[in-house]
């Protein structure tokens, strides 16, 4: 117990705030100044904008490049607020902030806190820009054919659109399908040889081949050193991650004294709060974690074994196979089923509008 | 003809399907480009692919990124040495006892590059000393004495001993070049560049020392990560929780716009978090405290868990009135890269790839071909997901119409 209470008082130990201030920094990417955040709290306009460009940088939904820092101060302002609102960002003034930078630093930082929160933002960030040493392959579909975006409405489209228009971009999908397949397949037993030539030369056992990044590093060694000088830079993140992590209370505690904590509590009730806020906060975890069927996500480096034996945090393609071929099924009723739909539709649709004339695609 | 805003739809549709179809077709021709290219003959240049023998004397070249051979190695390296000495000489039916003294000076490379000649032959001239046709013999003969370690697939690391063998092994068939390996003397006649291919040679490929150092020292900062993820730390757990409740209820904000996806998983949610919260409810009843410490505990948690329960059901009808009063947004074809919030998150992100382990070409290409297939599918039902609504909508307006 007595321990305990000594602990919000670590806070205040010369050092450790700015430590864990100055890891945060070195975690997130051009991460700003342990000075700013300082300034920030106090609400500070010249931290405004270092702070704005930050939540820019961690809200943009792609990798990071030269392209994102010759976008204006106005325009970063308000993809943010957008993208804060549409996380459900519950506070309102920061909609309310001017977008020139002038002033908001305080409310930037909450944003920022909200954010990390809410999820593990360095690492996410890191996990972005991540350099894949491996050949990867995805297990989950998010990102199979994901669309760039929001279909934005074809310019040309202005008037009724003749349907064999429509005819015409369907042949042209249905023989985009072809080619990728063609292209894939090729692609796989390419990288099938690959492994198989290079069996025997991975210093990590478990690898056992080399993949086409480490064959290609030995091929172009220019390009091989910049992948080096990649990875390391990569590790000095990742060691600026663990630091944060380890200093992370602190900063948590120097944020909370900013939200204003509650009335003064005697030292044993103190404990006894903060134990039950921690309990009830682990259950309320349980729920919030968005936990599916734990189906791997993310991308998993191809490994060729001629047993195909795999450990047990290892997937193995026989069973990914499986499921896949459940999912096709699955996925083919449901389309027969909308095509069945489609079609009584378009037979009422015919009777109701004599003028239309449907020809159906081929069927598949 | 369809009507305006309808085929319009379709259209924008079709043409983000298109779209996506050939970013991920322009993404494999450019795999398929640095596949193609490593399969056809390379060259490896010195430092970084060949991991040559431990040499006693490398001064005068550019330092090797590694490898400071033990004087265990260079016993070995100097009694193989001597070995494929006398295999050649046995081949040759000559005895050239004193020549042998001279050669074995360990000078490697003299032996690397030049298998065949005899140990008169300089050491300085590498490359040409494969070039003779009488060479052609012994160096055939070198290879059949050698373990040929092509064959052979390696998993375990090779010791320095068949590296050595494995080195010389190669060479050995090629006797028109050796390897334009750094480690020949500057003087060397220029050599033409053995063609190096994948297939033949590729299992004798060796990553660098400084990247296999890079790349050990980074997995295991990314294990460290996944570790630390998993035991996040109870202060740091309380104080977020407190953080983000303080910042709720400081404000009433409006809601966001809520996909399908999203009222289905935040339903799913809630519905779990009822069964938890039901659960720890019936256990704090039923808890019999001993003192007064304990107790007070139990009323804190009860207050707590009232005050949760009040949370969720204010979800719950805050989702209520938004689905009704904005139906939510139809799925897009696939989600907006990382902004989905089931995947890259998951209940435990391990930060380090796991493997996927494959035994076949036609097993590769087998889920490949399935998981594209279902993308396919994915993108079929939606666009007939589309065409339907589409269709209703002109029905309703339709009928509409004729009603007046």
């Amino acid at each position: 117990m007595r321990r305990r209470r000594v602990d919000p008082a670590a806070g205040a130990r010369a050092g450790a705030l700015p430590e864990a201030i100055a890891a945060l920094s070195r975690s997130l990417p051009s991460g700003p100044s342990p000075e700013i955040f300082r300034r920030a709290k106090f609400d500070r306009p010249e931290a405004t904008s270092a702070l704005w460009q930050l939540l820019f940088r961690v809200l943009s939904p792609f990798p990071a490049g030269n392209a994102l820092a010759s976008i204006a101060l106005e325009v970063q302002a308000r993809l943010v607020k957008s993208a804060l609102c549409s996380q459900g960002y519950p506070r309102l003034a920061l909609a309310q902030l001017p977008e020139d930078g002038s002033k908001g630093s305080r409310e930037l930082l909450l944003a920022l806190s909200w954010l990390l929160a809410r999820g593990p933002v360095p690492e996410q960030m890191l996990a972005q820009t991540r350099v894949p040493l491996g050949d990867e392959m995805t297990v989950c579909q998010c990102e199979a054919l994901a669309s760039l975006g929001p279909p934005a409405p074809h310019l040309e489209a202005e008037g009724p659109v003749d349907v064999r228009h429509v005819q015409w971009l369907m042949g042209k999908l249905r023989f985009r399908w072809r080619q990728l397949v063609s292209s894939q397949q090729e692609q796989c037993a390419l990288l099938s040889k690959i492994h198989l030539y290079t069996r025997g030369c991975h210093s990590d056992q478990n690898l056992g081949h080399l993949s086409v990044t480490e064959a290609e590093m030995l091929r172009d060694p220019e390009g091989g050193q910049k992948l080096l000088r990649t990875l390391e830079h990569e590790s000095r993140r990742l060691e600026a991650v663990l630091a944060w992590r380890r200093a992370e209370p602190v900063f948590w505690q120097w944020m909370a004294r900013g939200c204003g904590r509650g009335p003064e509590w005697s030292a044993a009730r103190r404990a006894s709060r903060e134990t039950v806020e921690k309990e009830l906060g682990a259950l309320q975890r349980c729920w919030e974690q968005d936990s599916g069927p734990a189906p791997a996500h993310g991308p998993h480096r191809l490994v060729r074994r001629e047993d195909g034996a795999a450990g047990d945090r290892d997937l193995r393609a026989a069973e990914l196979i499986r499921t896949l071929r459940s999912q096709e099924a699955c996925l083919e009723a449901v389309l027969r089923q909308l095509q069945g739909q489609c079609r009584q539709e378009l037979a009422g649709l015919a009777g109701a509008l004599p003028g239309l004339i449907w020809i159906p695609p081929p069927g598949r | 003809m369809l009507p305006a805003d309808c085929s319009r739809r379709l259209v924008a549709e079709l043409q983000g399907a298109l779209d996506a179809c050939a970013h991920r077709q322009l993404q494999l021709e450019q795999s398929l480009r640095v596949c193609r290219r490593l399969l056809q003959a390379w060259e490896p240049t010195g430092t970084w692919a060949w991991e040559p023998p431990p040499e006693p004397e490398t001064n005068e070249e550019d330092p090797l990124p590694a490898c400071t051979p033990s004087p265990q190695d260079l016993k070995e390296l100097e009694f193989l040495t001597q070995a494929l000495e006398k295999a050649v000489r046995v081949r040759r039916g000559i005895t050239k006892a004193g020549e042998r003294n001279k050669a074995p000076s360990l000078k490697p490379r003299s032996i690397v590059t030049s298998p065949g000649t005899t140990a008169s032959t300089p050491p300085q001239s590498p490359g040409q000393a494969g070039g003779h046709a009488s060479d052609r013999r012994p160096t055939k003969g070198l290879r059949q004495t050698t373990v040929p370690a092509k064959g052979r697939p390696e998993r375990r690391l090779p010791s320095v001993r068949d590296r050595t063998r494995a080195g010389i092994g190669a060479r050995a068939p090629r006797p028109g070049a050796g390897l334009r390996n750094q480690h020949m003397a500057p003087s060397a006649a220029p050599q033409a560049p053995e063609a190096f291919t994948l297939k033949e040679k590729g299992h004798l490929l060796r990553l660098p020392a400084a990247f296999r150092k890079a790349a050990s020292q980074n997995s295991s900062l990314w294990a460290q990560l996944s570790s630390m993820q998993t035991s996040d730390s109870m202060d740091a757990a309380a104080a977020k929780t407190q953080f983000l409740r303080n910042i709720q209820t400081a404000s009433g904000g409006s809601q966001p716009r809520l996909s399908a996806a999203e009222v289905e998983a935040e339903a799913r949610r809630l519905r779990k978090a009822c069964s938890l919260l039901r659960l720890r409810v019936r256990e704090e009843l039923s808890a019999a405290p001993m003192d007064w410490m304990q107790e007070y505990r139990c009323l804190l948690t009860l207050e707590g868990l009232q005050a949760m329960v009040g949370q969720c059901l204010q979800r719950l009808q805050e989702l209520r009135a938004a689905v009704a009063e904005r139906p939510p947004l139809p799925c897009p074809v696939g989600r907006p890269p990382r902004a989905s919030p089931s995947c890259g998150g998951g209940a435990e992100p391990t930060w380090s790839p796991q493997l996927l382990v494959y035994s076949s070409t036609q097993e590769l290409q087998t889920l490949a071909a399935l998981k594209l297939r279902v993308a396919v599918l994915d993108q079929q039902i939606h666009l007939e997901k589309v065409l339907l609504e589409e269709e209703m909508g002109v029905q309703q307006r339709s009928a509409a119409l004729r009603r007046t």
